[in-house]
């Protein structure tokens, strides 16, 4: 593994009405990884992913992505590809429509588009449906077009908030899929999911957040050994219980 | 990139029932309009010029109303819809955003105004004044429109909601339009003047007295109506550019 972080967070904090939903974050994404984010509800994972997409302002700390400031929009927006919590749709669009408008956004050349909008259908199994409006696709169809259209810039890091959340197993299983894909092309993936399996057989690497801390860091045997615990699920409960 | 989003605005909003909707009711309202104006016995009896102002004066109201009322969701959509994150995530910036979305609605009330011409036309038969009628109310009805929604979107800015923004809109539209519909024999305290000359809404009213009543038809004649129209503009312009610093600093998604 090339061990140059590509996502480099310093002393990160956000508090919400005097709470902490961030206290003091300290991480390093290295290039190449496949980093799992988890944590039980509320302990700061999407504010967490939100600041590091620059969508939220920390209250202090440092977030630099690939050496820039998470501040430069142009330079993020470049690298970064991000499936978000909230999952809003044009749904009046069809997928092909959607995906031509983001292609146009990130200013992909026009030549360019049709090969780039089909193959990305095409990948996320949509395009079949290409033509149908967004507001008639199941919630499995939008997060997968929420991936394809986080993909329309050809990423170098893909950040990923829950993209299996209330997928069947058929779903999930092709979300999956396709995330090792990108991983093994090379792309950085910092994924928060609550689904520990997942999370134990995609990640390289894996950080459980508490009350806004990161609590532990390593790979899913370096926390068993570090725990005691055997397998990840008893891990997450062991340190998240209290 | 303003453009991207001044065309989907044109495609989601623009091209719907409820935007065609806006253009049927302000077409029958001209109509009912026109039709009183010609055919009505007392309201007949108005001299032509009186008439045209009165028709004016409707296509103006119809236009601001229309517009206030489509804007106060044209930027709060994005945020209830949860649409906002992934536009901003994308390297279009708050300005690229507002300017696309200030041109949607320029171009509803461009569409309004379309719809207007055959009226006028019409009210104006047999005189020389369907030209300049036209003409200020292209110019007078685009500043207090583009006043209104850059006030409007300032205010979608601050709220996030719709429902605040259209309440507040609709509120200082009413606040304005009032004293401006008060006849000139109920201004004539000094009060009532300098609330007069700083109203936009009695600014627009006043210039197409001018126009059509007195025949002051240049923009010379006109200057101290369009100057305090521009003068409302700007001020709605630097409250716009406070609300997008402030956004900016709060960040898309609100610490709450």
């Amino acid at each position: 593994m090339n061990m140059t972080a590509i996502i480099s967070i310093k002393n990160l904090s956000k508090s919400y009405a005097g709470n902490k939903a961030v206290d003091g974050l300290n991480l390093e994404i290295q290039k190449g990884e496949f980093y799992g984010f988890l944590g039980p509800n509320g302990a700061g994972k999407t504010t967490t992913i939100r600041m590091i997409t620059g969508i939220l302002q920390g209250d202090e700390g440092e977030i630099a992505i690939d050496g820039g400031s998470v501040h430069d929009k142009k330079h993020v927006s470049r690298l970064l590809g991000v499936v978000p919590e909230s999952r809003g749709f044009y749904e009046w669009m069809t997928a092909s429509e959607y995906l031509y408008f983001f292609a146009n956004l990130y200013s992909v050349p026009k030549k360019n588009q049709e090969k780039l909008v089909t193959a990305l259908l095409s990948e996320v199994d949509l395009l079949k449906r290409k033509n149908s409006t967004i507001g008639t696709y199941s919630r499995g169809m939008k997060q997968r077009l929420g991936l394809a259209r986080a993909l329309i810039n050809d990423p170098k890091i893909l950040i990923l908030d829950e993209p299996t959340l209330g997928l069947d197993p058929q779903g999930q299983l092709m979300m999956q899929q396709l995330l090792k894909k990108l991983s093994s092309a090379g792309v950085t993936i910092f994924l928060s999911s609550h689904l520990l399996d997942e999370v134990s057989r995609l990640c390289s690497r894996i950080g459980i957040l508490h009350r806004g801390r990161l609590i532990v860091e390593g790979t899913v045997d370096e926390l068993k050994q570090k725990t005691g615990m055997k397998d990840l699920t008893e891990v997450f409960l062991h340190l998240t219980s209290t | 990139m303003f453009t991207h989003i001044w065309h989907k605005e044109i495609r989601g909003e623009l091209y719907t029932w409820k935007s065609m909707l806006w253009l049927l009711i302000s077409s029958l309202l001209f109509s009912v309009t026109c039709y009183l104006l010609l055919t009505n016995k007392e309201l007949s009896l108005l001299d032509q010029t009186e008439l045209l102002w009165l028709l004016g004066k409707v296509i103006i109201g119809v236009g601001l109303l229309v517009i206030t009322v489509d804007a106060s969701s044209i930027i709060t959509t994005e945020f209830e819809k949860e649409t906002a994150e992934s536009i901003f995530l994308s390297p279009v910036s708050l300005t690229d955003f507002v300017l696309g979305k200030l041109l949607a609605a320029l171009t509803l009330w461009f569409a309004i105004f379309i719809v207007s011409i055959p009226y006028i036309i019409v009210a104006s038969a047999g005189s020389h004044l369907a030209i300049p009628f036209i003409a200020y109310i292209a110019l007078l009805g685009t500043l207090g429109v583009l006043g209104f929604v850059l006030l409007v979107f300032a205010i979608s800015l601050f709220f996030r909601s719709s429902k605040n923004t259209l309440t507040t809109g609709l509120i200082i539209l009413l606040g304005l339009s009032i004293p401006a519909v008060f006849s000139s024999t109920l201004k004539n305290d000094v009060v009532s003047q300098i609330i007069s000359h700083a109203n936009p809404i009695d600014n627009i009213f006043s210039s197409l007295d001018n126009v059509l009543v007195d025949y002051k038809v240049s923009l010379l004649e006109n200057w101290q109506f369009i100057v305090p129209l521009v003068v409302f503009c700007l001020l709605a312009l630097g409250l716009l550019a406070f609300a997008m610093y402030q956004f900016q600093k709060q960040g898309v998604i609100r610490s709450e």
